[in-house]
């Protein structure tokens, strides 16, 4: 039901919409839920942290822009390529990282966020380095042409629905409920029967595989990619994405991801005092509501049905 | 809930150790420890504080690995493997502090003790495979069993956390019978307890024996102890001072002197004579 709705708002708001400036927004909401939900089944669900998503984002943006600009690949044969190397790099960095756990998980990962960065930046004869990588082809699919911002529009928003529909399933899935269970303890979590170390790593590649996603929809979609685009600010950002909207919902991270696409552009308006409205921002939603706003909605909603309800009498055995 | 096997095994231990000794630093904290546990009853594991009593649960349930010595389950050698692998051969716990996973409600913690009888994975959970749904399915029907089993089904659908303190105590039980285990170890299960509650416990327990399963408790409230074991381990300094019944246990000089202290003597002799 909830897919329907917002697959009408999706088509509604692309048929109704003219401007190419408003278009291009909704089209980047669309890639950075991709990037929130990817981050926030790692985060909000398992309660893994990870600084350097942005690594893997930009390494399915750079493996679809060298094997097309330079090699000469279809794009469809690039994705499964960046899907697979995505994976492969995720999975050989979780097994030592995800032993670690906290702030040294945080540490382990903007690490691997730097690697990332710098190796974007100094092997220039395959990413052109700092002054980037052009002539990445835009997709097309038979006869459909995805270089009309309109179609792209809608196969984002396609990709994202699905990978929404799929996390959701997921979570509500007995993996859904391990992962969550591994976030409130790891130990009972263990007790229970659940390979926890096994299962942080599938998550950690599942969440780098989505973000690698991202990374091809947004190289075919501006053709020019640079290594400023995946620096340290990005991972925080996306972070950020998942914290705003909701830890543990698919559904916060799509109001994540809107709230941080579309807040720096409408606060245009302050320029200079961009950064401080953006941070107070913040600073009053991590205050007020910490479980996100997507959370804290549905909280009051629940509260107040809760108080409504009867109260059951004790265990006797 | 498994049954328990046939007569014949009735008397082979479901759980077995062999001189185990464990040392942190140069604590000895568990010094050639050996004992049989005999399936189908109730077991009780005693002692001081810094006896070495939850560090031997930790020592079955995989989280300590031991310097040296061996554990069984049934014919199973249990060294080398990994807690969560134990969960799956039959051994279940319940922690000293309860450890719940706060974020559920009450339904869904005792749901991922059905993880290891449930099989489902990343991508049969995506693509909603019919045997997933089916299995999910059965595993709500086992978890509203269990909740109605230890009192809790009113509660099932509570955030785990809102439940007053004694009720999670029951929630954690039904947690860990959901994984389906041979052995139940319960880390001080009255600690906390109000009288009334404690006497549910005990009847609670003499349930789950009945069921066929083989419960070892780490208990300091003796009358609990005395009324519903069937035998007793007393440890001291991480050794074995004494195993035997209740009765013996409470005539044995060693153990008085060590643990039970001479005043308890004389309110002790009624348990015993039940």
């Amino acid at each position: 039901m909830r897919y329907l709705i917002l697959m009408a708002g999706v088509l509604a708001a692309g048929f109704g919409l003219s401007s190419p400036y408003q278009i291009q927004l909704l089209t980047f909401i669309g890639i950075n839920s991709l990037l929130a939900l990817g981050l926030n089944m790692l985060m909000g669900y398992a309660g893994q942290i990870s600084l350097g998503h942005a690594a893997f984002f930009g390494l399915g943006a750079y493996v679809t822009g060298v094997l097309t600009a330079h090699f000469h690949w279809s794009p469809w044969l690039a994705l499964p390529v960046a899907i697979l190397l995505t994976a492969a790099a995720a999975f050989l960095i979780a097994l030592p990282l995800l032993e670690l756990s906290g702030f040294y998980l945080g540490m382990g990962t903007l690490g691997f966020g730097m690697i990332g960065y710098v190796v974007f930046r100094q092997w220039s004869s395959l990413t052109g380095g700092d002054s980037g990588l052009v002539g990445i082809p835009s997709l097309e699919l038979g006869p459909l042409s995805f270089a009309d911002a309109k179609n792209y529009l809608f196969l984002v928003w396609a990709v994202a629905l699905l990978c929404i529909f799929l996390c959701d399933r997921l979570i509500h899935s007995r993996i859904g409920r391990a992962l969550r269970a591994i976030h409130d303890s790891e130990r009972a979590a263990s007790s229970m029967g659940i390979d926890t170390g096994r299962l942080k790593v599938h998550i950690f590649v599942l969440s780098a595989v989505m973000a690698a996603i991202a990374g091809f929809l947004y190289a075919h979609l501006v053709s020019f990619i640079s290594p400023g685009s995946f620096d340290f600010l990005v991972s925080i950002r996306i972070v950020t994405m998942v914290v705003i909207g909701g830890m543990a919902s698919v559904w916060g991270a799509l109001l994540g991801a809107s709230v941080m696409t579309i807040l720096p552009e409408t606060l245009t308006v302050f320029t200079e005092y961009e950064m401080i409205v953006y941070g107070l921002i913040m600073i009053t939603i991590m205050i007020v509501i910490p479980q996100g706003l997507f959370r804290g909605i549905l909280d009051i909603y629940e509260r107040a049905r809760f108080r409504t309800g009867s109260i059951p009498a004790g265990p006797q055995a | 809930m498994n049954a328990q096997g046939s007569g014949q095994e009735a008397f082979l231990p479901v759980l077995r150790l062999e001189e185990i000794s464990r040392s942190f630093g140069g604590i000895q904290a568990l010094n050639d420890v050996s004992f049989e546990v005999a399936p189908g009853a109730i077991h009780a594991l005693i002692g001081p504080n810094g006896a070495g009593k939850t560090t031997l649960l930790n020592v079955i349930t995989g989280s300590c690995p031991p310097d040296t010595g061996a554990a069984f389950l049934g014919d199973c050698r249990l060294n080398g493997r990994k807690p969560h692998e134990r969960v799956s051969l039959g051994i279940a716990r319940t922690f000293q502090n309860i450890e719940l996973f706060g974020s559920m409600t009450v339904l869904e913690n005792v749901l991922v003790g059905r993880h290891v009888k449930t099989r489902c994975g990343f991508f049969g959970a995506m693509a909603g495979l019919p045997g997933c749904s089916l299995e999910e399915r059965k595993a709500r029907q086992r978890a509203h069993e269990l909740l109605d089993f230890v009192g809790l089904s009113e509660a099932a659908d509570w955030r785990s956390t809102d439940l007053p303190f004694g009720w999670q105590r029951f929630l954690e039980i039904a947690r860990a019978l959901a994984t389906g285990p041979k052995v139940l170890l319960l880390d001080e299960p009255a600690s906390g307890l109000n009288p009334v509650e404690t006497s549910t416990l005990c009847d609670l327990l003499r349930k789950i024996r009945e069921n066929g399963v083989t419960l070892l408790l780490v208990e300091h409230d003796m009358n609990l102890v005395m009324e519903i074991s069937d035998r007793v381990f007393v440890l001291n300094h991480g050794m074995k001072l004494a195993d035997g019944t209740p009765c013996e246990i409470q005539a044995n000089e060693a153990v008085i002197s060590a643990y039970l202290g001479r005043e308890r003597m004389g309110g002790k002799c009624s348990a015993c004579a039940i």
